[in-house]
């Protein structure tokens, strides 16, 4: 299917089923209500078949382009149907399994994400390895029934919710660094694995730390080879820095719209508003560029390190000018909108902190596109 | 064009840029052929030429073909352009009774022109006259960058001649953004360059100081900065809207200004002097930023814009 046949229709069926698509007003502003609506949206949109889009048809998609997949996220995004954070976790996890997971686990287990039967969470960080992921030591030994995995994760997104965990392991020596990990696609069910939510500034615990207790984990779940954990990671970063950032730019152009809208005469400077909005318009442009070149087929790499500086500096902009331009919402409304201004502003604050620091895409970007050589 | 076809072209103009500037660079890009390439494909032949000359440091009159191009009128014709006064992006002629009065600025070759297109607002057109050089008042204009040759033009002509034609400024003015946009690009390129090989050369403390995170951070803004600006003068291209080109304009303005604050402090002491080239392109990005608005009266007059209208601009789709 072309993009814009693909558009067209996806337009008039999100019109159609406007209603049913539509948050329940329940519980609304809780974790719970979001990550039900995550699976309410994708089971729908999967149903219709357009969340099979631009996935291979060996995990159960339909095949055709990136770009099918990277309109259905920001059609989601743009009306407010999916919260951005957790609708990524597809477009980051999927294209790890299509890749690295064995072919049947793959066939067996991605429809599962797509359709929004299940949550999927991504075991990188620890509490001693924050920016510098090769130092990782969550160790997975290896026995004659399978790897027993014994340590700590710790910023484990929506890891309470999560059926199923992208793990990395140390199965090397500790000093064997990024030679010696392994990644292993991980039941959150099996005996052993613990999960402590971590409430964060911005009112939700979607964070969590994951203790893993002699954790058993077949070697059929190993994602690539033993060893190959540092390209597998390596390898979800760049998706971790397109698709996803997409739809992230559709999120920040709804909420600029909004905070113009609701201003109130005199609360936002027009220089700033001109700066922040050329300043959105560059990240949405230079992510632009970065779908169609995964949609040709180039392998993206370190050159998303910008695409990243540029999403993190977009939002905190946006973010700062919503904080003056709708100052008593985020200061001292307590309703449902005013809850969702300030959680969204003080979340916009982990923009330069998580999915690699500001100082970490800037330390890329010095040693990989200007060649400075490595650090001492 | 193709490919290949794009390398070569690019090839040749690297060659008129690296090697001749001012009328010489003239005569250059008309034995290249460079304005039927303008006629062709615009965008290949405004984003290379204009990034090339902004990465020589080179100066030419080709801004003039691009906005009589935006304008639609003879690309050929041999009269130059009169661009807007300082910071500004309206028409360099106000009309006035029958009078045009007018107050603006030239490329380094409207002496040598016998005429000068002069664009104005007459009732709700864009119309643009055909004015004299000699009725008109020159200063060549030394300032902060002489090497580019700018000259400075005011006067007072008959408004009521038969001589002017219905044009379109504000895709002259997007076309002459664009165009400024990627030349500032070009200089940002080389300045980052240039700072980047002193990084790698320069020793203290027993080492090269591109190992030192402070100054590796400094570069890598000025990247930044630099795609930045990169991304929206391609999203302009492909949207066609003026208020991208200047979007674009203003942000490659803004970056050339992030770019010499990194790169002087990089280039430090041999960066400060006359004998390292740094001086010449922190000379002409200041002044290419003032030209058909600034980054700083763009991103105002957009602001104010949005908050007229309350909407934001459209966006370009996947």
């Amino acid at each position: 299917m072309e993009l814009d046949e693909f558009r067209a229709s996806l337009d008039r069926w999100l019109e159609e089923n406007a209603a049913a698509l539509a948050p329940g007003s329940g519980s609304a502003g809780t974790l719970d209500a979001q990550m039900a609506q995550l699976a309410k949206v994708k089971r729908l949109a999967y149903d219709a078949g357009w969340m099979r889009w631009g996935w291979p048809e060996r995990v159960g998609g339909r095949g055709g382009s990136s770009l099918l997949r990277a309109y259905l996220g920001e059609a989601l995004t743009a009306r407010d149907l999916v919260e951005v954070g957790s609708y990524c976790m597809t477009e980051i996890l999927t294209p790890t399994m299509v890749d690295y997971a064995p072919p049947e686990l793959a066939a067996a287990m991605v429809p599962r994400l797509l359709r929004g039967d299940e949550i999927w969470c991504q075991g990188f960080s620890e509490p001693g390895t924050g920016s510098n992921l090769a130092s990782l030591s969550c160790r997975a030994t290896r026995t004659e029934n399978g790897w027993r995995v014994t340590g700590q994760k710790v910023w484990t997104s929506y890891a309470q919710y999560a059926a199923r965990c992208v793990l990395l392991t140390r199965t090397g020596s500790p000093e064997s660094a990024h030679k010696g990990i392994t990644a292993m696609f991980v039941d959150m069910d099996t005996a052993g694995i613990t999960v402590r939510p971590i409430e964060a500034m911005h009112g939700h615990k979607e964070f969590c730390e994951v203790f893993f207790d002699d954790v058993p984990v077949p070697f059929e779940r190993t994602l690539g080879r033993e060893g190959q954990g540092w390209s597998v990671a390596m390898d979800l970063l760049p998706y971790e820095r397109s698709t996803s950032l997409w739809h992230k730019a559709a999120f920040l152009h709804r909420r600029l719209a909004e905070a113009l809208e609701r201003a109130p005469s005199g609360a936002l400077d027009p220089a700033r508003l001109g700066e922040v909005t050329q300043l959105l318009y560059a990240f949405r442009s230079r992510s632009r560029a970065t779908q169609h070149r995964l949609a040709a087929g180039e392998h993206l790499g370190p050159e998303t390190s910008i695409d990243k500086v540029l999403v993190a500096t977009a939002e905190q902009a946006v973010f700062d000018l919503v904080a003056d331009g709708l100052a008593s919402e985020v200061t001292i409304r307590d309703d449902a909108r005013g809850e969702r201004w300030r959680a969204e502003f003080l979340f916009s604050r982990a923009a330069t902190i998580y999915g690699g620091s500001a100082e970490i895409q800037r330390n890329i970007i010095a040693r990989r596109l200007l060649d400075l050589g490595t650090e001492p | 064009m193709e490919r290949g076809e794009l390398d070569l072209f690019a090839r040749t103009l690297r060659r008129a840029t690296t090697s001749h500037t001012g009328e010489a660079l003239d005569t250059a890009l008309e034995e290249v052929g460079w304005q039927d390439a303008l006629a062709a494909d615009a965008r290949a032949a405004v984003s290379t030429l204009f990034e090339l000359q902004g990465e020589a440091g080179a100066a030419s009159s080709a801004l003039d073909r691009v906005m009589i191009d935006g304008l639609g009128l003879d690309i050929g014709s041999k009269a130059g352009l009169l661009l807007p006064a300082l910071d500004r992006w309206n028409p360099p002629g106000e009309l006035d009774g029958g009078r045009l009065a007018i107050r603006g600025l030239g490329t380094a070759a409207l002496p040598s022109r016998k005429t000068a297109i002069v664009a104005t607002r007459s009732g709700d057109r864009d119309v643009a006259f055909l004015v004299a050089t000699s009725e008109l008042t020159l200063r060549p204009v030394r300032g902060l960058d002489p090497w580019l040759g700018l000259v400075e033009v005011s006067g007072e002509v008959s408004g009521t001649g038969g001589d002017s034609r219905r044009v379109g400024w504000a895709p002259a003015i997007a076309r002459g953004q664009l165009a400024l946009g990627h030349e500032l690009v070009g200089a940002s390129r080389k300045m980052l360059a240039l700072a980047r090989e002193h990084a790698l050369q320069r020793v203290q403390f027993g080492r090269t100081i591109s190992t030192f995170q402070a100054i590796r951070h400094r570069l890598a803004e000025t990247l930044v900065a630099i795609e930045t600006a990169d991304a929206v003068l391609g999203a302009a291209w492909e949207d066609g809207s003026a208020q991208t080109a200047a979007m674009a304009k203003a942000l490659a303005g803004r970056g050339a200004r992030t770019a010499v604050r990194h790169c002087q402090q990089v280039l430090a002491g041999i960066g400060f002097t006359t004998e390292h080239a740094l001086h010449r392109y922190i000379r002409r990005v200041l002044v290419l930023d003032q030209l058909l608005g600034s980054a700083r009266a763009l991103t105002q007059e957009l602001g104010a814009e949005l908050l007229r209208t309350k909407k934001l601009p459209p966006l370009l789709p996947l």
